[in-house]
């Protein structure tokens, strides 16, 4: 698995939604799936999956699936 | 009875927001927010708010014991206000064990973001920490949805559940229900 398709899963995991609903445009508190207690455990499940320890700002700025390539490129993971 | 100074003098900082004493300054950014439709019908009143009446709601309020008021900064930019007041009769705020408290978050783009909890959890913990208070109880509409959620989320119970639901919270469901916010909102820099 690449860690595009590790990054679709890991928003599935974590907000309970099928793999082809997660695209770049998904946006944080755009369904109803991804509130503030889903964004949590979206945090959580992105760090065990990339083994990173994301900061807050981070945390905060995190609001689409392609704002989290962009932090997660910071933190040495990349995406082709 | 109201005092001859504004009684909030505590400028609070934690989970990466400031809580600065509100002002004369911050009147005209307050009511923008306040006439807001989305904010102001979640309000127990609706009606929007005159120039007239804002300075006149300041001139009293911050001269209140019974409550205390703060703008939010975020960023270097204000996106809110919160407060607490006193619910026991000859109390002042800072005396109260019951407080209620209110927020709201005027900046769209922070509405129902994480940091959307940073104020209320600084709140919060100064509240219960320093000032000592035993428990908050909010007056919601049944209807708002995200606060109700909100409330819940920071381990609030209902108490009454009526179109106007009113919920309590203690200090040992506050920090149990918070300690995950808390730990995401406390972090330092990490990241390259």
């Amino acid at each position: 698995m690449d860690t595009q398709q590790q990054l679709q899963q890991a928003f599935s995991d974590a907000l309970g939604i099928p793999p082809e609903k997660v695209t770049d445009g998904l946006t944080y508190n755009t369904i109803p799936e991804w509130d503030s207690t889903a964004h949590m455990v979206l945090i959580a499940e992105l760090e065990n999956v990339f083994d990173v320890m994301l900061d807050t700002d981070d945390i905060i700025d995190m609001s689409s699936v392609a704002q989290a390539k962009l932090i997660l490129q910071k933190y040495d993971v990349t995406f082709v | 009875m109201l005092s001859d100074e504004p009684v909030n003098q505590f400028t609070l900082s934690a989970y990466q927001v400031e809580l600065l004493p509100m002002t004369q300054a911050h009147q005209a950014l307050l009511r923008s927010w306040r006439n807001q439709d989305e904010i102001r019908r979640q309000m127990l009143s609706a009606t929007l708010i005159t120039e007239e009446q804002q300075q006149a709601w300041f001139k009293k309020t911050h001269l209140d014991p019974k409550q205390l008021h703060w703008v939010i900064k975020f960023r270097d930019q204000l996106i809110g206000a919160t407060n607490v007041k006193s619910l026991e009769a000859g109390k002042t705020a800072e005396q109260a064990n019951l407080l209620e408290p209110g927020l709201y978050i005027g900046e769209r783009r922070y509405q129902g973001n994480i940091v959307a909890f940073a104020p209320t959890l600084a709140m919060y913990d100064f509240c219960f920490d320093q000032l000592g208070a035993q428990r908050f109880r909010a007056v919601v509409k049944r209807s708002n949805h995200n606060a109700m959620s909100y409330n819940q989320k920071l381990g609030y119970a209902i108490v009454e559940d009526n179109d106007l639901c009113v919920l309590e919270l203690d200090l040992e469901s506050y920090r149990q229900a918070t300690a995950p916010i808390k730990q995401f909102l406390s972090r330092t820099r990490n990241a390259k």
